[in-house]
C-alpha cells in the first residue's frame, strides 16, 4: 500500500467520520434526553437532502447552496419539533413508551420515506457541490469540498456543544435529560424541550444528508445506511459525554474506509457489526463511556 | 375571610392499585408553617408528590389560593379489560402550572442534575419565576443562607455531599420565588453539623415569611420551627397539634402508637 493510497483511504475515512459524528450526535442527544430511540433519524437525512435539492433547483452557485442548506435545516428543525408531538408525546403516559416509540418512529420513517418517493420520484438525484478543486496535503490530493464538509461538520458539532453548555435552553435540555422529575419541579416545560431536542437532531441530520447528497447520489431510502452506521457509532462510543459518539464516529469512519479498501464493500458492514458486538461484550457502556447516561 | 393558601379536600392518591393516603383534608393559611410527622412509608412523600404534580391524584381536590389545580372527579376504575380510560385523561396536576403558581416542592434526597455545575443549575432555576420581582434579591440572599454553595459554584452536582446537594435543592426552590415551599425531609441522612447548618437556613427562610410545609423525622427541629404539627399515620391525618401543644418525644410516641410505646 503506497503512501498516496494510504492518505486517500485515511482522508475518506476521516470525512466519513465527520458525517457519522453529525448523525450519531443527533441520535445520541435524542436518546439521552427523550430516552427513546429515534428510528426516523435516517429519513431526516433523506428528507433534509431532498428539501435542499428542491431549493437548490431555483438557485445557483455557492450562495445558493448555502441558502438551500439553511432553508433545509430550518425546515427540518420544524419537522422534528412537530414530530415529537405526533410520534412520541401521545404515548408518554404509558409505561412501555420505549417500545411504543420504536414502532411510532419506524412508522414515521416509513411515511416520510414514501412521501419522498411520491413527491420526488425514485430517480437518483444529486445536489451540485458548490466547491470543486483539489489541494495537496503531505503529498496526497484532497478534494477541497471534502475538507469543507469536515470543517463545517465539526463546527456544527462545536456550536451544538456550546449551545448546550451556555444557553438557557441548552442548559434546560441537559437538565431534563439528567433528571426529568427535578426539571419538572423547576418549572421547565419538558415536552417543549423534548421537541427542541428532536428538532435540533433533525437539523443536524439534514446537514449530514445534504453533504451526503452532494458527494453521492440520493434516493428516497438513502438515509437507512447512515442510520445504521450512526447506531453502530452510538453503541461503540457510548453516550456518557457529548464527545463520546464523536470520537467513535471517527473510529468507525476510518475503520470503514480501510475495511472497504482491504476487504471490499460487502464485508464492511460485517466488520463494523463485529466491532460493535466486541465492544458490547467487553465494555457495554461504550469505548468512551462510563455507566451514567447523560449529556 | 381570605382564601386559604393551600386546601386539600378529601384527597386520595397512591401507586395503583394500592392507595397510599386516603381522604386527606388540610387547610393552610398564608404565613403559616406546618410540619408533617409520621413513620416512614406512611404516605407523607406521596402526598407531597401528588400536590406537586409528579403523581396522579385519585380523588378529591387540590386548591391553591382558591384555584383548583387538579381535574375534578374520581379516577375511574378500569371498566374494560382492553381500554384504560385514564390513559386519555390528564389527572395529574401540571407540574409547570403548580410551579408557576408558586407551589414549590423540594424533593426528598433530590439528586438534581448530576453532570451540571452548581452555577449552571442556579442559572436556570428562576425559569418559573420569570416576570415576578425579587429574583435578584433572592439570589443575593442565597449567599447568606448557604455560604457553602458559593465555594462550590463550579463543582458538578455529583461531587457534592448530601447536605450540599440538599442546599442546592432548596436554593433552586427559593429561586422559583415560592408562595409555598414544601420541604421533604431536608435533614435526611445528614451529619449533625450539616443538619444544624440546614436547620438554621430553614429557620431563616421561615423568618422571611415564606409559608412552609416541612416533613422531617427530627422532632426537635420540627417543633421549634412550625406553627402546627400534623401527625400522619397509615396514610391519614390522625392529629393536628397547634404550637402550644407541641409534644415531646415520649408523648408523641404514646399518641401515635398507644400506651407503653415510648
Amino acid at each position: 500500500m503506497s503512501f498516496d493510497t494510504f492518505m486517500f483511504v485515511l482522508t475518506s475515512g476521516v470525512l466519513l467520520g465527520g458525517l457519522y459524528a453529525l448523525l450519531a450526535t443527533g441520535l445520541a442527544v435524542v436518546w439521552t434526553t427523550l430516552q427513546v430511540f429515534n428510528f426516523a433519524h435516517g429519513t431526516f437525512v433523506a428528507l433534509g437532502a431532498y428539501i435542499a435539492w428542491q431549493v437548490a433547483q431555483t438557485t445557483t452557485g455557492a450562495l445558493g447552496y448555502l441558502f438551500a442548506t439553511a432553508i433545509s435545516m430550518i425546515a427540518m428543525f420544524g419537522i422534528g419539533f412537530a414530530l415529537h408531538f405526533i410520534l412520541i408525546k401521545p404515548f408518554e403516559k404509558t409505561n412501555n413508551v420505549v417500545l411504543l416509540a420504536v414502532i411510532t418512529t419506524l412508522a414515521g420513517a416509513t411515511i416520510i420515506e414514501n412521501a419522498i418517493l411520491l413527491g420526488w420520484g425514485p430517480r437518483d438525484k444529486q445536489i451540485t457541490p458548490p466547491i470543486t478543486g483539489v489541494i495537496e496535503v503531505f503529498g496526497a490530493n484532497i478534494n477541497l469540498f471534502d475538507l469543507v464538509i469536515l470543517g463545517v461538520s465539526l463546527l456544527a458539532l462545536a456550536a451544538l456543544a456550546v449551545f448546550l453548555k451556555i444557553s438557557r435552553i441548552g442548559r434546560s435540555m441537559r437538565a431534563v435529560a439528567q433528571n426529568r422529575e427535578a426539571a419538572e419541579l423547576m418549572g421547565l416545560n419538558v415536552s417543549m424541550l423534548f421537541a427542541v431536542t428532536l428538532g435540533l437532531a433533525a437539523a443536524a441530520a439534514a446537514l449530514a444528508g445534504i453533504f451526503v447528497g452532494s458527494l453521492r447520489f440520493m434516493a428516497p431510502t438513502f438515509g437507512n445506511d447512515p442510520l445504521m452506521k450512526a447506531l453502530v457509532v452510538v453503541i461503540l462510543g457510548g453516550v456518557a459525554r457529548f464527545s463520546s459518539p464523536i470520537y467513535a464516529a471517527f473510529v468507525v469512519g476510518i475503520a470503514e474506509a480501510f475495511s472497504t479498501f482491504f476487504l471490499g464493500l460487502y464485508w464492511t458492514p460485517a466488520v463494523l457489526f463485529a466491532m460493535m458486538i466486541a465492544v458490547l461484550l467487553v465494555k457495554p457502556e461504550g469505548l468512551f463511556g462510563h455507566r451514567s447516561k447523560t449529556l | 375571610m381570605t382564601k386559604p393558601l393551600l386546601e386539600l379536600k378529601n384527597l386520595w392518591g397512591g401507586y395503583p392499585p394500592i392507595p397510599v393516603f386516603r381522604d386527606v383534608s388540610l387547610t393552610l393559611q398564608t404565613g403559616e408553617t406546618v410540619g408533617l410527622f409520621g413513620p416512614n412509608g406512611h404516605g407523607k412523600t406521596t402526598l407531597l408528590r401528588t400536590i406537586a404534580g409528579l403523581q396522579d391524584p385519585w380523588d378529591g381536590g387540590v386548591y391553591f389560593e382558591g384555584q383548583r389545580l387538579n381535574e375534578e372527579g374520581a379516577m375511574r376504575a378500569r371498566t374494560s379489560a382492553h381500554v384504560n380510560y385514564d390513559l386519555f385523561r390528564r389527572r395529574r396536576i401540571r407540574a409547570v402550572d403548580a410551579v408557576k403558581a408558586g407551589l414549590i416542592y423540594v424533593m426528598q434526597g433530590n439528586l438534581l442534575f448530576p453532570e451540571m455545575t452548581v452555577e449552571e443549575v442556579l442559572a436556570i432555576a428562576p425559569v418559573a419565576a420569570q416576570g415576578r420581582p425579587g429574583v435578584a434579591e433572592m439570589r443575593a440572599r442565597l449567599d447568606d443562607l448557604f455560604p457553602r454553595l458559593a465555594e462550590r459554584k463550579t463543582s458538578k452536582i455529583r461531587y457534592l455531599s448530601g447536605g450540599e446537594r440538599q442546599m442546592v435543592s432548596i436554593a433552586v426552590g427559593l429561586l422559583a420565588m415560592p408562595r409555598l415551599l414544601m420541604l421533604d425531609e431536608p435533614t435526611l441522612g445528614l451529619s449533625p453539623k450539616l443538619r444544624r447548618e440546614l436547620s438554621v437556613a430553614v429557620h431563616k427562610i421561615r423568618e422571611t415569611g415564606v409559608p412552609l410545609i416541612v416533613v422531617d423525622q427530627n422532632l426537635e427541629f420540627l417543633t421549634s420551627l412550625v406553627d402546627r404539627l400534623i401527625l400522619f399515620d397509615h396514610g391519614a391525618i390522625t392529629h393536628e397539634l397547634p404550637a402550644a401543644e407541641m409534644p415531646d418525644h415520649a408523648t408523641l410516641m404514646r399518641m401515635m402508637f398507644g400506651e407503653g410505646a415510648a
